[in-house]
């Protein structure tokens, strides 16, 4: 399957300039509500292209990821509300949550992508782990405020909703760009051989482990970063943002994007997003529609049954098809003249 | 002394209880190569119907028979429609059993509420004896006796009976077994169900037992039965008898001892056991 072109194309990179550039006007025209839902979707797709560095390129299913996500949002808020909302703390945040992220994510490869493990034992140890850092924080009261959940002041800059929007805006063009190289780089590149045929990429020489654990890290940073950006928009963090919930949110988001392909994971948490606030404005209608969890777990299941390859993917597969037919067509024109001469 | 044989009780009851939801589980995850992250679903769904019908009717054993074989049903919608699309794809399943999940537990609440429902237990098990200093729950002793009922019978069947030749043959081989004329599908379809019906009876005994049922309890428990599973070494059930009395004991034991290790000492557990020895420790008894 194609993942990634080699470069944008010329008309690929136009219309994302145009998007671009409309969705810096649109704060201009659009609701405070609407403005909100922007911010969150532009961050939450940070988070799940994160996840899908991991499940997507080397078919790893972690199911302990909010730990980084939920980490960096108690990190942001903890340093806030210990030290002062400033931006310098913000700073300190980001290199606290860097160090935390990548060392957790060395401990949490270490134990769970041993050799001869199967996908069972690691996704259960993933889980373990998310499960051991979300008690700890429930039970961590003077620090972490337990269940109630922790509320903290953000520097003065980012409580301006309109300077956040455009703050997402560039976390998500800068992450995209930076994940995006992370792939197109020889590491990364070893980490798509080691999806399609993990056993050659061994007999090639590589160390598949050291590389899985290269883009759990890189995965958990990313997740981290983007964890620190939503305490900041919720000026909140709680347990649920560290609880296997969080996680599944990210699964969500990739599946139906299309696992392995990076931006459907933008793709993914735009619709998900949308739809889910979509079925909330329903609720004036039925009840019923108040029950997001319902819709979402179904969204799970209709996807895995019909749409294994999300969005993006059947996006592709459609364009493969598609030049692939071109090609048959010339081949066939060129041996037809061929005959004639 | 006597809080040591208290506490071992009460741990040999909790190791009974995880092992009703466990069994199910070693059945669906160890022998079919399952990977369910439904099962906890399963549990509460078992839990809220025997409570539903106990409360109506008030008779327990109505109660119980009704969260099984409704349980068992479910089983079947689970296995005939969803999960057989995804033999042998272990990220599907997880993927696929964790929509599940998601739908039946949040359709609990639907129903039922997010609040607890309180439920006693009925009078014949509701006493209580004192030997010598030893406080001893009734309920308790039924439970463990339960689990020691249901572990003998499911090893019976599994070891002895020629249904469990076929299910033992079938994961080995179900194109083999299915040219043998065996319908290999409709095994695995009941054997499915019947670990989602243990999974039913482990959630209608654990209600009275904590006194309530509530819709978070099955994730809970089910993280607990996954544990136990994979401690005990995929596919081996005796394995898993072993770990539910050992998670059991050791869970009654940390709780009274060292109370706020309480929720991490199990997954600690996993996790150490895990990292130093992935098949289990009583090693796998299926190789693929």
């Amino acid at each position: 399957m194609k993942t990634l072109g080699k470069d944008i194309d010329r008309r690929g990179s136009i219309a994302l300039i145009v998007l671009f550039i409309i969705l810096l006007i649109v704060p201009k025209f659009s609701s405070y509500t609407s403005l909100n839902l922007f911010t969150r979707i532009y961050i939450l797709s940070v988070y799940a292209m994160s996840y899908d560095i991991l499940r997507g390129y080397t078919g790893f299913i972690n199911l302990g990821h909010a730990a980084f996500f939920g980490g960096g949002a108690y990190i942001g808020g903890i340093l806030f509300k210990q030290l002062q909302p400033t931006f310098p703390v913000f700073l300190l945040a980001i290199i606290v949550t860097v160090i935390y992220s990548s060392l957790g994510a060395y401990l949490m490869g270490k134990i769970s992508l041993r050799k001869g493990g199967s996908v069972l034992t690691a996704t259960m140890i993933t889980l373990a782990l998310g499960e051991i850092v979300r008690n700890t924080a429930e039970k961590w009261r003077s620090v972490t405020n337990g269940a109630d959940g922790l509320t903290f002041e953000i520097p003065g800059f980012f409580q301006n909703r309109f300077a956040y929007y455009y703050v997402a805006l560039i976390f998500l063009v800068v992450m995209a760009i930076a994940l995006r190289k992370f792939i197109m780089s020889p590491a990364g590149r070893v980490l798509l051989a080691i999806r399609e045929n993990e056993q050659r990429v061994e007999f090639l020489g590589y160390n598949v482990e050291k590389y899985k654990l290269i883009s759990l890290q890189v995965a958990a940073i990313a997740g981290g970063l983007a964890g620190i950006m939503f305490g900041i928009f919720n000026r909140f963090a709680n347990t649920e943002l560290l609880s296997t919930n969080q996680t599944i949110n990210a699964l969500l988001y990739t599946l139906v994007g299309g696992t392995g392909t990076l931006y459907g994971g933008i793709v993914g948490s735009t619709v998900v997003n949308l739809f889910q606030n979509f079925l909330l404005n329903l609720r004036h209608i039925h009840p019923i529609f108040e029950r997001w969890l319902i819709f979402s777990g179904a969204l799970y299941v209709v996807v895995v049954l019909f749409m294994p390859k999300g969005i993006v993917g059947l996006w592709l597969q459609y364009f493969e098809n598609k030049t692939r037919k071109k090609r048959k067509v010339l081949e066939l024109e060129k041996s037809s003249s061929k005959q004639s001469v | 002394m006597d809080i040591f044989l208290t506490l071992i009780i009460n741990g040999l009851s909790e190791g009974a209880l995880i092992f009703l939801m466990a069994s199910g589980l070693s059945i669906i995850c160890g022998l079919m190569g399952v990977v369910n992250f439904s099962h906890g679903t399963l549990f509460i769904w078992g839990g809220y119907t025997f409570v539903w019908i106990y409360k109506m009717t008030n008779s327990f054993v109505l109660g119980i028979l009704v969260a099984v074989i409704s349980v068992f049903l479910l089983g079947i919608i689970f296995e005939r429609f969803f999960v057989n699309k995804v033999y042998g794809n272990a990220p599907a399943q997880i993927l696929i059993t964790l929509g599940l999940q998601i739908i039946f537990t949040d359709l609990v609440r639907l129903f039922w509420g997010a609040t607890p429902i309180a439920v006693g237990r009925p009078a014949y098990l509701a006493g209580t004896t004192i030997i010598g200093g030893v406080t001893i729950v009734h309920y308790r002793i039924f439970l463990i006796v339960v689990g020691l009922i249901v572990a003998f019978a499911v090893g019976y069947i599994l070891n002895n009976s020629k249904a469990g030749m076929v299910i033992r043959a079938g994961v080995q081989r179900p194109d083999m077994v299915q040219a043998l004329g065996i319908n290999i599908k409709l095994y695995f379809t009941l054997v499915f169900a019947a670990g989602a019906a243990l999974a039913g009876l482990g959630g209608a005994l654990y209600a009275p037992l904590v006194g309530n049922v509530v819709s978070t309890a099955g994730a809970y428990n089910q993280i607990l039965a996954f544990i136990v599973v994979v401690i005990g070494g995929l596919g081996n059930f005796v394995g898993t008898a072993k770990g539910c009395i050992f998670l059991g004991i050791m869970g009654s034991f940390v709780a009274w001892f060292a109370p706020p290790l309480a929720v991490v000492a199990n997954v600690g557990l996993m996790a150490v056991v895990l990292a130093l020895k992935p098949e289990g420790l009583f090693g796998t008894a299926v190789k693929k």
